[in-house]
C-alpha cells in the first residue's frame, strides 16, 4: 500500500495531467472562433495555466508544455514528437481540442528530476 | 580554459542544435511540395534524425523533439511553449523553415540529467 502511494506521487500520470489541459482550454478559449488578435493571449493563458495547475501537483518533475492553435481552413497539419528520457520515470501526453472555428493540440512533457 | 571547456560540454549550446535541425529538415523535405501521403514518413524522418544527431554530441541531456508540417494554406496558426524547469541548465531552441509549399517548425528541449 505504501509502495503504490509514493509509486503514484512520483509517476507521470497521464490521466490527471490531461484533465488538467482539458479545463484549462475550455475556460479559455470555449466556443470563441478563431480571432487573428486574441490568440496570443489564449496561448499564454492556456500554458501559462497548465503549468501553474502542473507544479502544484508537487511532484519531482520538469515540465514543458506546447501549445498549437490553428485556424479550421482545410490546410493539413502533421505534429510528432520524438524524446530522448528515462522510460521508467518519464511520461508526456497529448490533448486534441477543437471547436466550430479552431483546432487546438496541447502536448505536456514531464521529465523525472 | 578548463572550466570554459567543461561548462560548454554540459550547457545546451543553441547554434549547435539550431544547425543540426536545419540540416536534417533541408535533407528530409528540401524543394518538395506538400504530400499528404509522404508527411508521416517526412515527420518521422526528421525527428528521427535530430534526435540520433543530438544524442551523439554526448551531452548530460535528456531532449524532447518537436515537429510541426503545415500545407501553405493561408490558414493562421500559433504555437506557444512554457518550461518549468532549471534556468541555469536547460534550454531550448526552435527552428521554424519553408519552402514554396510547406511550412515546418521544429523545436528542441534539453534538459540536464
Amino acid at each position: 500500500m505504501d509502495d503504490d502511494q509514493s509509486a503514484e506521487e512520483t509517476a507521470f500520470v497521464v490521466e490527471e495531467v490531461s484533465s488538467i489541459v482539458k479545463e484549462s482550454l475550455e475556460a479559455v478559449i470555449g466556443r470563441n472562433p478563431y480571432e487573428h488578435k486574441r490568440v496570443n493571449q489564449w496561448m499564454s493563458s492556456v500554458v501559462e495555466q497548465c503549468l501553474g495547475q502542473l507544479s502544484k501537483l508537487g511532484k519531482p518533475f520538469k515540465y514543458i508544455v506546447t501549445c498549437i492553435i490553428m485556424q479550421k481552413n482545410g490546410a493539413g497539419l502533421q505534429s510528432a514528437s520524438s524524446c530522448f528520457w528515462d522510460n521508467t520515470t518519464d511520461g508526456s501526453c497529448t490533448v486534441r481540442w477543437e471547436n466550430k472555428h479552431l483546432y487546438c493540440i496541447v502536448s505536456v512533457f514531464g521529465l523525472a528530476i | 580554459m578548463d572550466e570554459d571547456q567543461s561548462s560548454e560540454e554540459t550547457t545546451f549550446v543553441v547554434d549547435e542544435i539550431t544547425t543540426v535541425i536545419k540540416e536534417a529538415v533541408e535533407s528530409t523535405i528540401g524543394n518538395s511540395s506538400y504530400q499528404h501521403s509522404k508527411i508521416n514518413q517526412w515527420m518521422s524522418s526528421i525527428v528521427e534524425s535530430s534526435l540520433s544527431q543530438l544524442t551523439k554530441l554526448g551531452k548530460p541531456f535528456k531532449y524532447i523533439v518537436t515537429s510541426i508540417i503545415l500545407q501553405k494554406n493561408g490558414a493562421g496558426l500559433h504555437t506557444a511553449s512554457s518550461c518549468f524547469w532549471d534556468n541555469s541548465t536547460d534550454g531550448s531552441c526552435t527552428v521554424r523553415w519553408e519552402n514554396k509549399t510547406i511550412y515546418c517548425i521544429v523545436s528542441v528541449f534539453g534538459l540536464s540529467i
